[in-house]
């Protein structure tokens, strides 16, 4: 029945855009991946995007329906975007549900924290698919080429992540098997836990530049860790008998800002967020739910540039937790790179990529080399591979075993 | 009649110094006919439809719909460009301020996928726009003194009276050893141009294939670019095309890169 109603909203869907002569773009696409460690097919997804657009001189509007379809029968139905556009002279409003980007990062997230992550299969979804869609009322006022923007978001979105099961799921290292408690997961929608978000941008012929503060609650939960004690009657000590683990959202205050400018050719990028009241993991035995309450810098230098048609780009990003203390289980510092090379053949028709992520404080990485080729102007087929290496503790070594080649098929209209 | 002789003597000098004049200034240099070319009126603004058609030398086509729209002012040209189709750039948009002293060009481009305007580097003007046969360079951003002109001589092709004017870049790294132009006296219109690779074997010409008058102003409305070393060319066809509308200049801003136009 579930499937019928989503053929039936996307016909109708469909009709009601046909008939306004609205823009109707979108793909469909198969994506098939398998583990080298064992040839078992990792992912088998089949993928339906429509991209419906209405605009006008004042009003605008568009919907994005993605339809995903796992193994054989498992559904998937998701709105990406559902939106409505009103222009003003200096002013565009957007209410409704969409996705925000902001920054001047590639495939790292530091002021780019408006739309929380789908992270059920890690980084590895393309990066136009792996923010979520918040429900939120933007403005942009317009000065030339200045803009000021403020977002409310009256319904948070968490962050997506792996559940048990999935090749994506970390288990927990607890001592003892713990309870969830979820019952604290969620937040009310309302008035006073609402985000707000506000950001200044600068377009000029010298520097591209942002300054943003966001008043948001981590997207990511934090693990509030009960835990429960009984006497060992053996040796008549206390003993860990049991653990709850409640996840709990909690409030951030985040400052930050990015810029572009060139340099001789080089494109140089910057972009830096100060957090305040991040909760961190700690072993402290006198800490309140194993929880300690910290600020930290992320921040990130990176420089594009390009040598006989070969398109580069590297970029160090460093997140540094202040008044550290040595009871912490984050490091203090935490060193990443990423690398990216493009390089595109007959006339633009086979592109050669790969992109990399390098972990320095863990000495692990996730390399991901691809080849594409475009038989014609709608259909594309890519070869690829996601290779994870380095030390199991780290955030790509831990998925040394899910390392694996993938083909994708991809039909636009 | 001594007075009379040296008189008619006098006259008859002053009339050849004239003339020896008059025909040093009719020989314009190369740079000089090269700089008319680019400083030809263009008109203040411009919007247009253009399709790009791609062409293999196996015959089959792949075509590229672009509206575009152009600001020129005294030190800068704004120019932005929205693309149609193919459907996975649909939306696509990029925008360039091109300046008329030595300042780098700035250049953004808005995915629409992502949702993210980025400054792109214009160091890149070899590269060819969009997989087709024309670089950066070749669609018109290439600036005066980046090469040394020379004239080489007047000839009439097509029935056109045209100088032809041999450029050769200061930068030895430029794709081209040598680009050769046929510039139509008067209109200096670019009618035709050689492209010379490294090794100084010609690698493509660039035909104009039809040019109008638009709101007083002559418009290239038809090219082709052919590669005649790998025999695939490129024909780029202007549509609804509009001079002196008064584009504005808050068209050539971010907003305008993500929204449309």
């Amino acid at each position: 029945m579930k499937k019928i109603n989503l053929w039936i909203f996307l016909l109708t869907l469909s009709i009601f855009a046909k008939a306004q002569t609205a823009d109707i773009t979108g793909f469909a696409r198969n994506y098939t991946g398998a583990l080298f460690e064992n040839s078992q097919f990792s992912i088998i997804q089949n993928t339906f995007s429509l991209d419906v657009a209405k605009m006008g001189n004042k009003v605008a509007f568009n919907a994005n329906p993605m339809l995903y379809q796992y193994w054989s029968d498992s559904l998937d139905l998701r709105m990406r975007e559902l939106y409505l556009d009103l222009y003003f002279d200096n002013v565009d409003i957007r209410i409704g549900k969409q996705q925000v980007v902001w920054g001047k990062a590639d495939g790292v997230f530091i002021t780019d924290i408006v739309s929380p992550l789908d992270l059920t299969e890690f980084l590895l979804p393309d990066f136009d698919e792996i923010r979520v869609g918040i429900t939120a009322v933007k403005l942009d006022y317009y000065l030339g080429n200045n803009t000021f923007e403020v977002i409310w978001a009256p319904n948070f979105t968490s962050v997506e992540i792996p559940q048990a099961g999935s090749i994506w799921y970390i288990q927990p290292d607890f001592p003892v098997t713990p309870v969830f408690d979820w019952s604290k997961s969620d937040i009310t929608p309302s008035l006073e836990n609402s985000e707000f978000f506000a950001k200044f941008t600068g377009m000029t012929s010298i520097v591209d530049f942002e300054i943003m503060a966001a008043y948001t609650w981590d997207d990511t939960p934090s693990m509030h860790v009960n835990k429960q004690f009984g006497m060992n009657p053996a040796t008549q000590q206390p003993m860990l008998t049991g653990l709850t683990v409640a996840p709990e959202h909690h409030r951030l205050n985040i400052g930050g800002g990015s810029f572009s400018t060139e340099v001789k050719g080089v494109i140089i990028r910057g972009e830096v967020a100060y957090y305040n009241g991040k909760q961190f993991q700690t072993e402290d035995q006198l800490a309140v739910d194993a929880l300690t309450e910290k600020d930290y810098l992320h921040y990130l230098l990176g420089a594009d540039f390009s040598i006989k048609g070969l398109k580069m780009s590297a970029q160090f990003i460093q997140q540094s937790i202040l008044d550290y203390d040595e009871n912490m289980m984050n490091e203090e510092i935490e060193n990443t790179m990423t690398f990216l090379a493009r390089y595109d053949l007959l006339r633009e028709t086979v592109h050669l990529e790969l992109f990399s992520y390098i972990g320095l404080t863990n000495e692990d990485a996730l390399i991901r080399p691809k080849i594409s080729y475009d038989f014609d102007d709608s259909f594309s087929i890519l070869l690829g591979a996601n290779i994870f290496i380095g030390d199991d503790a780290g955030r790509f070594g831990q998925y040394k075993d899910n390392s694996m080649a993938y083909l994708k098929m991809k039909y636009s209209f | 009649m001594k007075n009379l002789k040296n008189s008619k003597i006098i006259s008859f000098i002053m009339i050849l110094v004239i003339l020896v004049n008059f025909d040093a200034m009719a020989q314009l240099t190369g740079k000089q006919i090269v700089e008319k070319a680019y400083n030809r009126p263009v008109g203040k603004d411009q919007t247009a439809l253009l399709t790009m058609t791609l062409t293999n030398s196996r015959g089959s086509q792949r075509v590229r719909k672009i509206k575009q729209f152009t600001k020129n002012a005294a030190t800068v040209e704004k120019s932005i460009m929205f693309f149609q189709s193919p459907a996975d750039v649909k939306n696509t948009s990029f925008m360039s301020w091109s300046y008329t002293n030595s300042k780098a060009d700035d250049q953004w481009i808005y995915l629409p996928a992502i949702k993210k305007t980025k400054r792109i580097s214009s160091d890149s003007k070899s590269d060819y726009f969009m997989g087709s046969d024309f670089t950066y360079d070749d669609l018109g951003d290439r600036k005066l003194n980046a090469d040394t002109h020379k004239f080489l001589k007047s000839v009439t092709i097509d029935g056109k009276s045209c100088y032809v004017v041999e450029s050769v870049s200061k930068d030895d790294e430029y794709i081209y050893s040598k680009t050769k132009t046929w510039i139509i006296k008067g209109s200096f219109i670019g009618y035709k141009k050689e492209f010379y690779d490294e090794d100084g074997d010609l690698l493509k010409i660039l035909s104009i294939k039809k040019y109008e008058k638009i709101s007083g102003i002559w418009v290239i409305t038809h090219s082709e670019m052919k590669n005649v070393q790998k025999n695939h060319r490129t024909s780029m066809k202007l549509s609804s095309v509009k001079v002196n509308t008064g584009v504005s200049e808050s068209s050539f801003t971010e907003r305008m890169m993500m929204r449309g136009m």
